[in-house]
């Protein structure tokens, strides 16, 4: 994966105080150049960095899922360099998010953006606020594009997310009795098509992490 | 389907204005033959009606095929005014070679030259002050000043130019020829050349918009629907939504006082704008029943997925209905907050005998999507090479205040009350949310008989 910049200190400073705006605000789409591109061959479905997948499974007393591949230079290492929202909710629900941008002198100009999410226990789509003046209740994920069964997982492409998966394209599945997702942002450097290759990907790697029985 | 670079999109286009006819090629080549199209009498009086125009059935609902190709010519006369009547012949004879050459239909060609106020001003400022129709209602001229509306950026640009010329056809070597033959009159400095398409989908087949958007790599394009009409998503020239026949002509539905003289019967007033649409927000930030809610009406139930949606007398919404949705939802559709203005409240006679129902549209859409940024060339140098996702609007209405009106109820300026609070380009305001006008002028169509040059003559 050469095609994608590293960032310099000062670059990365900025890109982590955009990161924080960014998920404040939902994810947007300003205008980016950089191209990144996927290896040719998927790596075998490893869990990149099991240790903290594996606290948070137990944190939540529910399976998660570990990517075992992220687009570089995203890791998915939780209390990583890139992980900039390690979230747990009252009802064990969670949010693991992933961002990288560079950050040219005027703007950003590239941004990769990954979330997994999963809520235990739960089956149907949750719901979200939109926000704003006429703020009202909306699923979370909705405009269904089709299935894709990929590493025993069977997942629905939604292109109509909310909250901190807004202007992502996002694939949802049960499993485990719960529900699951990972979704990116459509924003350059990716089209439409070559994030599907990704998310494609990213479900493909992802490694189940079960809760360990608590020790007594 | 072959990326193409907007550079290869638009060869030539910032060239001579003869080698901008070649922008579009790959248009001509991606929609395949033109379709066929039922054979057509002599050229109406009127200048912006089409004879031939398909119809089909798009989920049940009958459809007007738009034609494929569209360009819009924008220009300031090139001639003194004491050279004013040759340039009326020589421009007629033009258009009158036109004429015998192509059938005034989608398979043939549709030329419409419509007159700006800076002309009228500049040129002939004592006829028209005689003659330009005026409105009764609204107590003006027909051709009003160009004003920004609400929900309109700050930025929007209003524009003066003297002449805009209107080619439609499903052939693009149609227009090109239309272009070269009106160039070489030499009656005209251009201001700028802007080019669309429309349709293309009705038949099952991918339609020109999705095709371009794709080729073109805009954002958002991969999620236009495979068949749709416009970048939008929903089919827009339902036969039921669209004004009828001679409905939009200046004498048809007694708005307009022709001042005593037949100068201007069979004339019409057109307004042309440009606007960005942002596809991805589009289609990214609203959801299926969301888009239907934005296009149409709140709270409208449509099968997923359906592209024409009934539009129809029974469908028109009343301005009760319109206020009534926004009490109970904050929110207007884009259609239905128009309808109160632009459907006819009672049934009316024109004076040829025609009868209108109620709950008849009256304004006469031919708008098309563009990857203009703004305009394929212009002449201030402001068209960007970077494809843009966006629309032509052209609308022909009895008046310009017939516009002004049905254009202020889609930002909750209703005909009969207060207006909605509905903050500018707010998600409760329909596609404005989505849309960013550019670009904006006034004009009359002036009947076929005197199109070019009007009061030159007088």
């Amino acid at each position: 994966m050469g095609a994608v910049k590293t960032l310099p200190a000062t670059a990365a400073l900025v890109a982590t105080a955009l990161v924080t705006a960014l998920v404040a605000a939902g994810c947007s789409s300003g205008g980016k150049s950089a191209a990144a591109k996927a290896p040719a061959k998927p790596a075998p479905a490893r869990c990149a960095h099991p240790a903290g997948w594996q606290k948070l499974a137990n944190r939540i007393g529910a399976p998660v899922y570990c990517p075992g591949w992220l687009p570089d230079p995203l890791v998915g290492q939780i209390g990583g360099r890139w992980n900039n929202i390690d979230s747990v909710s009252k009802d064990r629900s969670y949010l693991e998010s992933f961002v990288w941008q560079d950050v040219d002198i005027g703007g950003t100009s590239g941004e990769l953006h990954v979330n997994l999410r999963g809520y235990p226990g739960r089956q149907a789509i949750p719901i979200c606020r939109t926000g704003g003046s006429d703020s009202r209740d909306v699923p979370c994920f909705a405009d269904a594009h089709g299935t894709l069964h990929e590493n025993g997982i069977d997942a629905t492409l939604y292109t109509v997310n909310q909250d901190a998966d807004q202007w992502h394209l996002l694939y949802a599945w049960h499993a485990n009795g719960g529900l699951y997702t990972v979704s990116e942002h459509l924003a350059p450097p990716l089209t439409y098509k070559h994030l599907l290759r990704y998310l494609k990907r990213e479900l493909g790697s992802l490694v189940l992490i079960r809760p360990e029985a608590a020790s007594t | 389907m072959p990326r193409l670079t907007r550079r290869e999109l638009l060869a030539g286009a910032a060239g001579a204005v003869g080698a901008a006819a070649g922008v579009y090629e790959l248009v001509d080549r991606l929609a395949g033959p033109a379709p066929t199209r039922a054979a057509v009498g002599p050229p109406s009086p009127e200048q912006h009606l089409l004879d031939g125009v398909r119809v089909v059935r798009s989920d049940g609902i009958e459809v007007l095929v738009p034609p494929l190709h569209h360009a819009v010519v924008t220009a300031r006369v090139a001639v003194d005014r004491s050279d004013l009547r040759d340039a009326r012949r020589t421009l007629e004879a033009a258009l009158v070679g036109l004429d015998g050459d192509y059938a005034t239909s989608p398979a043939g060609l549709g030329v419409t030259v419509a007159w700006g106020r800076p002309y009228f001003d500049r040129f002939v400022p004592a006829a028209a002050a005689r003659l330009i129709p005026h409105d009764r209602r609204a107590d003006k001229s027909v051709l009003l000043p160009e004003e920004r509306f609400p929900s309109d950026p700050p930025q929007v640009r209003l524009e003066s130019n003297d002449v805009a010329i209107l080619l439609r056809s499903d052939t693009l070597a149609h227009i090109d020829d239309a272009l070269h033959r009106i160039q070489q009159t030499k009656v005209f400095r251009l201001t700028s050349i802007r080019r669309g398409f429309a349709g293309g989908g009705f038949d099952g087949k991918a339609s020109l918009p999705k095709k371009l958007a794709v080729t073109a790599g805009v954002p958002g394009a991969d999620l236009i629907p495979e068949t749709s009409e416009l970048f939008l998503g929903f089919t827009s020239t339902q036969k039921a939504s669209m004004g009828p026949g001679a409905i939009a002509n200046f004498e048809t539905l007694g708005l307009v006082d022709l001042r005593g003289s037949d100068y201007f019967r069979h004339g019409t007033h057109m307004h042309l704008s440009h606007m960005d649409e942002d596809l991805e927000a589009w289609y990214l930030n609203f959801d299926f029943d969301e888009r239907v809610s934005t296009a149409f009406r709140p709270n409208l139930r449509v099968a997923p997925s359906r592209q024409t949606v009934p539009e129809g007398p029974k469908q028109a919404q009343t301005e009760a209905d319109v206020r009534r949705d926004f009490r109970t939802t904050g929110r207007i559709g884009h259609s239905a907050s128009i309808q109160p203005a632009s459907r006819l409240q009672r049934r009316t006679i024109a004076p040829d005998g025609t009868v209108y129902p109620k709950g008849t549209p009256i304004p006469i859409r031919a708008d098309f999507n563009t990857l203009d940024n703004p305009f394929t060339w212009s002449s201030t140098g402001e068209s960007s090479p970077t494809p843009a996702a966006g629309l032509h609007f052209v609308i022909f209405n009895p008046s310009g205040d017939d516009f002004r009106r049905n254009r202020l109820a889609m930002d909750g300026v209703l005909p009969n009350g207060p207006k909605l609070p509905l903050g500018p380009r707010s998600a409760g305001q329909g596609f404005n949310s989505v849309l960013r006008t550019t670009h904006r002028q006034n004009f009359l169509v002036p009947p076929r008989r005197n199109r070019s040059f009007p009061l030159a003559d007088v």
